[in-house]
C-alpha cells in the first residue's frame, strides 16, 4: 500500500503493454428468471483509452458491468484482461485483477469518514498490521488536493449529498492501482463543475496507459470524452465505433433502433375534463412545494433524474409515506395523509417501482395476487368465496392477456411483464380512479414493454388517470399527455406533449435553468 | 451546494462532533447516577464498594465485548446465557478429574468454540435469522446443562489456588482480578475494532454488507468470526462465574443475555449494526451495576430494581430507534 498515489507520479503505476487489450469480454451471456438480460455480447477495452458503453435503460449495460465488478456471474463467454484468461467469480476476483467500477448507486459506508471510505478497499497498515489512521488522512487530503476537491476527508460520508459522494466514489477509483476503470452514469448527480472535474480525472487515468470504460446515456459527454463507443441494445450488442464516425442521429438510431412512435401506438381518445387528483403544495422530506392535477383519461408523466424525488412523490401522493404540508385531493375529496387504505378506500393505488418487495407475494398464486386488494368484495360472512375470487381473476387474466399455466400458477414464475400486469390487475379489480405507476418498465424485456405501454394506455382510455414516474425518456414522450420535471424534490418544468422535447426535460431535470451554472448546457 | 465553499462541506465543529455521540450522554448519565448515590445512600462511595461493583460487572463487561461485535456486524446472539452454563460443566468436570486449571480452561474454551462455530455456521453461511439461531441455542444448551447435572450444582472438588484466586484475589489488593482482565479484553478489543482492518471490516459489514462485498470483504467469514468471539468472550465470563460460585451450577447466567443485550444498547452500539464502540457498552454495563448496587445500598426492595432496569431499556431501545430514524434523515 506504499504507493497508493502512483496515479498521480510521473510513470505510468504498472508496465503496461499497449498492444495488448486491456480487457476482451467475447460472447458474455446473462439470463435472468423471466428477461434475458445479455447475449453473446462482446466488448474489447484498449489501454489509455476512454471505451463508451451507450444504450436505454434496460439495453444491458448495468449488467454488463456488474458482471464485470463480480456482482453477476456470467451464463456464457470468456473474458480476459492484459492478454490473460481470467474468471472473476466475486468482487474480490475483480478488484484483484485490478477493475475498479465505480457504481450508480453509491457503494459507501454512511458511518464512516470520506478518509475511509477512500480506502475501504484495504485499510493501509504499519508492518504489525495496525491502521494507519494519520497515513489515511493525509493521502486523502494528498489526493483530493491534487484533483482539485474540496471535501473535509474527516467529514461522516453519510452527512455529505449525493452529488459530493459520488465524487468520493469517483476518487476512491484512484486510491488503488486499476488498471480497467468503470464509471456507471457517473453524472447523474454531479453539478457541471463536477462534471468537469471528472473529466479532467479521465483524462489524468488514460495517460497513464488506464482503460475507461464510460457508461452513459448522455449524448453530449461521450462525444466530449470518449474515443470509442459500443451501443448495447435489448441486450444485444448493435455497434462499436470510434467516436468519429458518429452523429447524434447515428448513435440515438443504434440506441433506440426503433423510432419512438412505433414503440408506442397511441390509441386512447382525448382526456375529459374532470380532475380526478389535485396536489397542493405538496412537502416532505424531500419534495418542496409540489403542485398538479391529473384529469381523468390522462397520462402526466414525472421525470427526474437518481435522487429528484420521484418515488417519494409516487409514495405521498398515496398515502404510503408521511407529508409536511400541502393537500392531496382524489376526485374531489379530501385524502388523509400517511394512510393508503383511505387512500384505496378514494379510488388512489401504487403501483411500486419494486414489484418484489413492495408489489409481489412471489410464492402465493396468480389470483391470490391479483385478488388481494378487493377481497372484501369476494367475501360473504367472513369468507372469501373462492369460486367468485377466481372467475373475477380470470377474467382479467384474459383481458391483459397474462401469460400464465393457471391461476393457481406462483407469481414469481412469471416473467416481469406478467407479473406487472397482475399487480395492473389487482388495482383495476378495485376500481381505482388514479393509478400512480413508478418505473412500470424497469426489468422488463423489451417485447413485453410495449405491451406493458398498451395497457396504460388502455387505462388512461378507460378514463383513469395515470400518474407515472419514469427516468425513460421515450417512455416519458411516448405516453405523456404532460409532461412533469422534477429537480432535487423541486418541480422544475411542466409542458404539454406538444411542447415537450427531450432538451427542454433534461435541462429541467439537470436545473440548469433556475441555479447554479449558466456555463453548462446539456 | 456550492461546490468550492471556503468551508470544507460536511465539517461540523469538534463540539457537535462530540455531543452527537450517544458515549458521552451515557457517561453523563453514569456521572449523575454516581453523585445521586453518593450523595443519598451512606456505603456507595468507598473504594470497596466501587471495586467490588467493578468485579460484579465484569462478567457482563467481557460478555459484552461480543455482544457489541456481534450487534456490529449486523447480528445478535442471545446464546451467551446458557453458554455461561454450559462452558462450567466441562471446566469444572475436567479440573476435578486432572487437578489442572489449564486443562480446565482449554475444555471450556473448546466448548465455546465449538458453539461459537455452529451459530457462526448457521447465521453467516447458511443465512439464518441469528436472533432465532441463538434463541434456539440458548434453549438447547440449557436443557443439556438441565440433563447432565441432573439440575444438581457440580462441586469444584480440586479447589486450586488459581481457580479461587480468579474470583477472590485482587490485584493490589485493590482491584479485583476479574475486572483486571475486563479492562485488558476491553483495551484489546476496542484496538482491534478502531485499529486492525478486521475491526473496520465489522463495521463495515454491519453498515451496508453489499458495499462491503463489492470492497472485496467477505461478508460471511466476518460475520462467523463475530459468533466465534462472542462465544468465546462469554466462555471467559462462564468461567469467571464457575470460579465466584465454586461450582458448574444449571441456573447460572440465567437471564444473563438479556442484561448484557440491554447495557449495548443502552451504550449506543446500534441493533441495526455499523454503529456504537466498546466504549459505550461498557459505560452502558456500569450503569445497569451502579444503579443495582446503589439501589440495594437504598435499601429498595429488588422488585424496584427490575422495574427500573426494564424502563432504561426501553428508553435505550426508543434512543436506538431515534437514532436510526436520524440516520435516514426523517
Amino acid at each position: 500500500m506504499h504507493d497508493d498515489l502512483a496515479l498521480f507520479a510521473e510513470e505510468p503505476p504498472m508496465a503496461i503493454d499497449i498492444a495488448v487489450p486491456a480487457l476482451e469480454m467475447r460472447g458474455i451471456g446473462k439470463r435472468f428468471p423471466g428477461v434475458l438480460a445479455l447475449e453473446a455480447v462482446d466488448l474489447t477495452l484498449a489501454p489509455g483509452k476512454v471505451h463508451a458503453l451507450m444504450g436505454e435503460n434496460g439495453a444491458g449495460k448495468s449488467t454488463l458491468i456488474k458482471i464485470l465488478a463480480g456482482v453477476y456471474q456470467s451464463d456464457a463467454g470468456t473474458m480476459r484482461i492484459h492478454g490473460r484468461d481470467v474468471a472473476i467469480k466475486s468482487p474480490r476476483d475483480s478488484l484483484r485483477q485490478g477493475i475498479k467500477v465505480v457504481f450508480q448507486e453509491i457503494a459507501l459506508i454512511d458511518e464512516f469518514s470520506v478518509a475511509e471510505n477512500i480506502f475501504l478497499e484495504g485499510h493501509p497498515t504499519d508492518r504489525f498490521g495496525t491502521i494507519d489512521w494519520r497515513k489515511i488522512r493525509t493521502d486523502c487530503a494528498d489526493l483530493f488536493e491534487r484533483i482539485g476537491f474540496a471535501i473535509d476527508p474527516a467529514a461522516r460520508t453519510g452527512s455529505l449529498p449525493v452529488s459530493q459522494q459520488q465524487m468520493v466514489e469517483i476518487a476512491r477509483a484512484l486510491a488503488h492501482q486499476a488498471s480497467i476503470v468503470v464509471m456507471d452514469e457517473p453524472t447523474s448527480s454531479l453539478t457541471p463543475k463536477e462534471v468537469k472535474l471528472l473529466f479532467t480525472i479521465i483524462r489524468r487515468l488514460t495517460a497513464l496507459g488506464i482503460a475507461v470504460l464510460y457508461v452513459s446515456h448522455k449524448l453530449d459527454e461521450v462525444f466530449e470524452i470518449a474515443d470509442t463507443v459500443t451501443v448495447l441494445r435489448d441486450g444485444r450488442h448493435i455497434s462499436t465505433r470510434p467516436i468519429g464516425e458518429h452523429t447524434d442521429d447515428s448513435l440515438i438510431q443504434d440506441m433506440i433502433g426503433r423510432r419512438i412512435v412505433d414503440l408506442f401506438p397511441r390509441q386512447r381518445g382525448p382526456a375529459a375534463s374532470r380532475v380526478a387528483l389535485s396536489v397542493e403544495g405538496l412537502s416532505t422530506r424531500k419534495l418542496h412545494d409540489v403542485s398538479f392535477e391529473a384529469r381523468a383519461g390522462e397520462v402526466v408523466g414525472f421525470f427526474g433524474l437518481m435522487g429528484a424525488g420521484r418515488t417519494e412523490l409516487a409514495k405521498a401522493i398515496v398515502g404510503y409515506d408521511p407529508i409536511r404540508a400541502g393537500t392531496i385531493m382524489v376526485d374531489g375529496q379530501w385524502m388523509t395523509p400517511h394512510n393508503t387504505a383511505v387512500g384505496v378506500g378514494l379510488g388512489i393505488g401504487l403501483l411500486s417501482e419494486d414489484r418484489k418487495v413492495e408489489g409481489l407475494m412471489g410464492e402465493l398464486p396468480v389470483y391470490q395476487n391479483a385478488s388481494l386488494a378487493s377481497l372484501g368484495r369476494f367475501a360473504a360472512h367472513g369468507f372469501v368465496d373462492a369460486g367468485k375470487e377466481r372467475q373475477a381473476v380470470q377474467t382479467y387474466v384474459e383481458r391483459f392477456r397474462i401469460k400464465t399455466p393457471s391461476l393457481f400458477q406462483k407469481v414469481k414464475n412469471l416473467s416481469g411483464g406478467n407479473q406487472q400486469k397482475v399487480l395492473l390487475s389487482r388495482w383495476l379489480m378495485l376500481g381505482l380512479k388514479v393509478i400512480v405507476v413508478d418505473e412500470p418498465t424497469r426489468g422488463i424485456d423489451v417485447g413485453a414493454k410495449s405491451e406493458i405501454f398498451g395497457l396504460i394506455d388502455e387505462l388512461a382510455g378507460a378514463g383513469l388517470a395515470v400518474v407515472m414516474m419514469t427516468s425513460e425518456m421515450p417512455e416519458l414522450l411516448g405516453l405523456s399527455d404532460r409532461v412533469v420535471v422534477l429537480c432535487e424534490g423541486r418541480v422544475t418544468a411542466s409542458m404539454s406533449r406538444e411542447e415537450a422535447t427531450q432538451e427542454k426535460i433534461l435541462n429541467a431535470a439537470i436545473g440548469s435553468q433556475g441555479r447554479a451554472s449558466h456555463e453548462f448546457r446539456v | 451546494m456550492s461546490f468550492a465553499s471556503d468551508r470544507l462541506e460536511g465539517a461540523p465543529s469538534v463540539w457537535r462532533r462530540l455531543i452527537a455521540r450517544q458515549e458521552v450522554a451515557v457517561l453523563v448519565c453514569l456521572l449523575a447516577l454516581l453523585v445521586f448515590f453518593s450523595v443519598s445512600a451512606e456505603n456507595f462511595l468507598s473504594t470497596r464498594n466501587i471495586t467490588n461493583v467493578l468485579g460484579q460487572a465484569s462478567l457482563a463487561l467481557i460478555a459484552g465485548i461480543g455482544c457489541a461485535v456481534v450487534f456490529i456486524s449486523g447480528e445478535v446472539d442471545i446464546s451467551i446465557g446458557s453458554l455461561l452454563a454450559t462452558v462450567a460443566v466441562p471446566l469444572i468436570v475436567v479440573m476435578n478429574d486432572t487437578n489442572s486449571l489449564f486443562l480446565g480452561i482449554s475444555a471450556a474454551l473448546v466448548v465455546g468454540l465449538a458453539v461459537g462455530m455452529i451459530n457462526g455456521f448457521l447465521c453467516a453461511y447458511v443465512g439464518l435469522n441469528s436472533l432465532i439461531v441463538t434463541l434456539g441455542m440458548m434453549f438447547v444448551l440449557r436443557g443439556g446443562v438441565y440433563l447432565y447435572t441432573g439440575q444438581r450444582a457440580i462441586a469444584d472438588e480440586a479447589g486450586l489456588d488459581s481457580f479461587i484466586a480468579l474470583s477472590d484475589g485482587r490485584l493490589f489488593d485493590v482491584l479485583p482480578y476479574s475486572a483486571v482482565i475486563a479492562i485488558v479484553l476491553l483495551a484489546a478489543f476496542a484496538y482491534v475494532l478502531r485499529y486492525r482492518p478486521f475491526g473496520r471490516q465489522v463495521y463495515a459489514v454491519g453498515g451496508n454488507s453489499e458495499v462491503a462485498r463489492l470492497a472485496g470483504y467477505d461478508v460471511r467469514r466476518i460475520k462467523f468470526a463475530c459468533f466465534v468471539i462472542s462465544s468465546l468472550l462469554a466462555t471467559c465470563s462462564g468461567i469467571i462465574l464457575a470460579a465466584r460460585v465454586g461450582s458448574a451450577q444449571h441456573i447460572a447466567g440465567l437471564n444473563f443475555e438479556f442484561q448484557v443485550v440491554a447495557a449495548t444498547v443502552l451504550g449506543g452500539v446500534s441493533l441495526s449494526g455499523g454503529i456504537g464502540s466498546l466504549g459505550g457498552m461498557a459505560l452502558g454495563v456500569l450503569i445497569l451495576q451502579f444503579l443495582s448496587n446503589g439501589l440495594r445500598s437504598l435499601d429498595l426492595p429488588t422488585e424496584w430494581q427490575l422495574v427500573i432496569t426494564g424502563l432504561i431499556i426501553i428508553a435505550a431501545v426508543s434512543l436506538d430507534e431515534v437514532k436510526r430514524r436520524r440516520a435516514h434523515g426523517d
